[in-house]
């Protein structure tokens, strides 16, 4: 009898990921496909910050659009860097604290608001209005991680979480774009940031080698910039005006059968 | 001819000459009922008949129809042209056969690789479509179209070039281009001939140099470079909005030409057709984006300007043209003949085309119409109701003017009856059609269109009676032309 | 209905400028010299009124464009890639061939009436038209379906019932065959 509930338990604690480390989502190689999560409703959880103990996320984002990320505090891989990054994308593309805020939950239930806070203060960022770092409940975050395609896996052998790096763009609730990467490109940024502003781009060229595209899309200005493509637009007129300069020349008029 | 007093021609010459437009207008003529019987087919075919007709054929048959009749009436243009130029100046008559010739062999070539290799991608052979056929086509029929266009595209490049230099050998391009007029300053009187020649013709280079652009950008897509779909877009229907467009001006400047000696009133430039003309050349280089609305890839300032640039066209080339049309014949001792009928007729189906063309070219209309069986409904309008017309009217005051054959004006007047109920007839059911949502180019309708099946039977109803027409007018006109060769 | 309307638009201004014609056609049974002068001052007014006419025109029209610049989220973004000779509608992205004809053949997408859906239109090999059809069959929307680009089209449905999909720009000689379908609830 104690024997088998001594199995039971060892059961249960192998089972159970270990000191509470919980796993979440599938373990992939790829990041989540931005395509298959656009337009998607997050859920409004409540998040705790050092300020409050619990505020809706959409309270948030009823305020301003929102640029939401989830890392831990432990990590010693990619978190810090990606933060780091982000801060300078940020500050590149404008708008932050105008336009957009930063959200910054952690996924890992050991950390605390007080944690996030600190880390907050690591990157210079605790006393800027615009980023907001803190927790929620194990439940919602499985929650939002579900809504997104986001998932994290407790690794015993490193004692770190594995995870992707995402940065999703939400817009009264919706997901807008998703971002992936440890690094923020400033203008990936920027192209968001123009749709947070509520800039729509009613086309977009797929990536591929295309020689002489008509346009660019300048995430920058938000609009169209002429490309190579316009020069070969310009030539049927540059031809006609250069015939006609032949054809009325003195030369040629002067040339011409009697 | 004047020209031959100004010294410009030998009396040989013009002989050559005319000659030479009537061969030309024969040739027209031969080439009609053929296209419009190739015409008469695919509306057959969208009214049910045919039903074990494979749809490849409708497609190569659609191909050779609309490519066929755009070049047949941009010949028929450039020749009337060429030929009421002699009155001013002395276009080359070797460029003319040069450009007879090139004609025929493409002609050919484009029935080889409809007919024989069913190529069917439609007159303006849209990227990538050409190179992806799904087999119903092979490469040797790509290649023999783009052959065909490079071809018809060199020669009627020359030939527009040399147009050009025969003007400029006699004015000046401000005289050419009006802007004495323009300017209030004194300078050698410019018939609107000229004008309206000019402007036409400096804008043809730039569509024929588009047309090389898309077919060298082709045959660099074969060799394995992606080529933009946009510019390919852009490049291509620069080319067919400028060829069209300047077909009709052309007819229009014919009329200029003509309706004043049968008015009995003159009809010059003044500095409101001068600018009216200055404008076109302008405007028709923008005018294009209308047909790339429904491309969002194109930027939305760009498609706002389309629009822009479409409604300031009807300003100065309808407006001004179609008022000083009216203003000429009103109450006028006009001599009523089938030739002045036709081009007076020519300016009303052009006016009545552009409306329908400038109604669609409103983004928010084209939303609904773009690709609809009215696109077809106003371009027909304008070509069939409006330059058809003018060139038919142009060829038979030619040959009366050579044969010396007196028409008869009861059969006259039955062929412009025939021509109106039945042109008109058959153009209201693709307006109707349009305005329904029925889409173009289809060979079969499909149950959400099936009403297109019906327009089509009405529609094949009256274009009976338009080829009735057409069939009066040839044997008529042809006669007069026959007899003119003969000359 | 936009359709009508514009048909209307057409007859009545084409049905004025033939009666002139046949007006001016007629004039010509008493022939008498014209003042050209005051030709030439009613073509001055007939160009500001025409021109009047198309400005406003311009006015009224130019702000009214597919291109959406809207403030609204949509709820629900449906993909669409054309191919010779079928669309490929799915609520999930199209990125190769399997996912192309696993949505030719699926379940129609459902999309919710009232609410704003975004199509997300490429192609994966030549130019299609993707027209969207009403249960009235009535064309509704379209964007172009062009290889290299995503063409994003926002449509609010209104009525509710399965809509079907036509392409509407020459691919081949199964254009006519080439149908795409979904469902608005």
């Amino acid at each position: 009898m104690r024997r088998g509930l001594g199995s039971v338990c060892l059961a249960l604690c192998l089972s159970t990921p270990f000191y509470g480390q919980p796993s979440f989502g599938i373990r992939s190689n790829e990041a989540p496909n931005e395509d298959r999560y656009v337009y998607k409703a997050l859920p409004d959880i409540v998040i705790q910050t050092v300020a409050t103990a619990d505020a809706r996320l959409s309270t948030v984002w009823r305020d301003k659009p929102v640029l939401l990320t989830m890392i831990f505090t432990r990590c010693a891989g990619v978190c810090s860097p990606f933060l780091r990054s982000l801060k300078r994308a940020a500050a590149d593309a404008e708008g932050l604290g105008r336009d957009y805020r930063i959200v910054v939950l952690s996924f890992d239930p050991q950390d605390s608001a007080a944690d996030m806070d600190r880390m907050a203060q690591s990157l210079g960022l605790k006393s800027d209005p615009a980023w907001i770092f803190g927790v929620a409940s194990p439940g919602d975050i499985r929650r939002l991680a579900a809504a997104v395609g986001f998932w994290f896996y407790w690794d015993p052998s490193v004692g770190q979480y594995d995870h992707p790096s995402l940065l999703i763009a939400v817009d009264r609730g919706r997901v807008l774009r998703m971002l992936a990467g440890a690094e923020v490109p400033s203008a990936s940024l920027r192209e968001v940031a123009q749709e947070l502003r509520g800039k729509f781009v009613s086309s977009y060229a797929l990536a591929g080698k295309v020689a002489f595209r008509c346009f660019e899309y300048d995430p920058d200005r938000g609009r169209y910039n002429l490309d190579w493509g316009v020069l070969l637009m310009l030539l049927p007129a540059t031809c006609a005006l250069l015939s006609v300069a032949w054809a009325f020349s003195p030369i040629s008029r002067r040339a011409g059968p009697p | 001819m004047a020209s031959v007093a100004n010294g410009l021609y030998g009396e040989s010459e013009i002989r050559k000459f005319r000659r030479m437009t009537v061969i030309w207008g024969a040739t027209v003529l031969l080439l009609l009922p053929i296209l419009a019987l190739l015409g008469y087919f695919m509306r057959w075919v969208q009214a049910g008949a045919f039903t074990q007709l494979r749809p490849e054929w409708f497609y190569a048959v659609l191909t050779l129809h609309s490519l066929g009749m755009v070049g047949t009436w941009f010949v028929g243009s450039m020749a009337g042209v060429s030929y009421l130029l002699l009155r001013y100046t002395r276009p080359s008559l070797a460029v003319s056969r040069l450009s007879y010739w090139g004609t025929l062999v493409g002609v050919l070539l484009l029935i080889v690789c409809t007919l024989g290799g069913l190529f069917g991608t439609g007159w303006y052979f849209l990227y990538p479509l050409p190179l992806m056929s799904q087999h119903v086509w092979q490469p040797w029929a790509t290649f023999t179209f783009f052959l065909a266009l490079a071809i018809l595209g060199v020669c009627w490049t020359i030939w527009t070039l040399d147009i050009l230099r025969a003007i400029a050998r006699h004015y000046s391009l401000s005289a050419a281009l009006g802007w004495n007029y323009i300017l209030g300053r004194e300078g050698p009187e410019v018939p609107p001939l000229v004008l309206i020649t000019t402007v036409s013709l400096i804008v043809g280079v730039a569509g024929f140099v588009a047309a090389v652009l898309v077919i060298a950008l082709f045959a660099a897509r074969a060799l394995g470079v992606n080529v933009d779909p946009l510019l390919m877009k852009n490049l291509t229907f620069f080319f067919g909005h400028v060829l069209v467009n300047i077909t009709m001006y052309l007819g229009v400047a014919t009329v200029y030409e003509l309706l004043p000696s049968y008015a009995g009133r003159p009809w010059k430039i003044n500095r409101v057709v001068a600018l009216a003309w200055g404008a076109v050349l302008f405007l028709i280089l923008f005018a294009y984006f209308h047909h790339l609305y429904m491309d969002f890839a194109q930027p939305a300032w760009i498609q706002k300007f389309g629009q822009i640039c479409s409604y300031g066209l009807a300003v100065p080339a309808g407006v001004v043209s179609i008022f000083g049309t009216l203003a000429l014949v009103y109450a006028a001792r006009m001599r009523w003949t089938l030739a002045s009928t036709l081009l007076f007729l020519g300016i009303m189906g052009w006016g009545v085309g552009g409306i329908a063309a400038v109604i669609d070219s409103t983004v928010e209309v084209n939303f609904h119409f773009h690709n609809t069986l009215w696109v077809p409904a106003h371009f027909h309008t304008y070509y069939l109701m409006g330059v058809v017309l003018i060139i038919l009217g142009l060829i038979d005051h030619v040959g009366k003017e050579i044969s010396g054959l007196e028409e008869r004006a009861a059969r006259s007047k039955l062929t412009v009856a025939l021509l109106l109920i039945g042109g008109y007839g058959f153009l209201s059911m693709f307006y109707w059609a349009g305005a329904h949502s029925v889409p173009r180019r289809y060979a079969i309708y499909p149950l959400e269109v099936s009403q297109g099946t019906l327009y089509a039977r009405i529609a094949v109803g009256f274009i009976t009676v338009l080829l009735l027409g057409i069939l009066l007018y040839l044997w008529e006109t042809g006669k007069r032309c026959l007899k003119a060769l003969a000359a | 209905m936009i359709q009508m309307h514009a048909f209307y638009v057409f007859l009545g201004v084409a049905g004025f400028l033939v009666a002139m014609f046949l007006y001016t056609a007629w004039s010509t049974r008493h022939a008498k010299d014209i003042d050209y002068h005051s030709a030439y001052a009613l073509r001055r007014k007939l160009l500001l009124l025409v021109a009047a006419v198309l400005v406003l025109g311009l006015a009224m029209t130019l702000a009214k464009t597919p291109y959406p610049r809207d403030q609204d989220v949509p709820s629900q973004v449906v993909f669409v890639v054309g191919k010779q000779f079928s669309f490929g509608i799915s609520a999930s992205p199209i990125t190769n061939e399997d996912e192309y004809l696993a949505a030719t053949y699926s379940t129609p997408v459902q999309v919710t009436a009232g609410s704003l859906v975004e199509f997300r239109v490429t192609s994966f090999d030549v130019n299609h038209g993707f027209s969207v059809y009403s249960p009235s069959n009535r064309l509704i929307a379209q964007t172009q379906a062009m290889p290299g680009y995503v063409n994003r089209l926002r449509i609010r449905f209104r009525e509710p019932g399965r809509y079907h999909v036509l392409c509407l720009e020459l691919c081949g000689s199964g254009h006519h065959r080439m149908r795409g379908v979904f469902d608005v609830k």
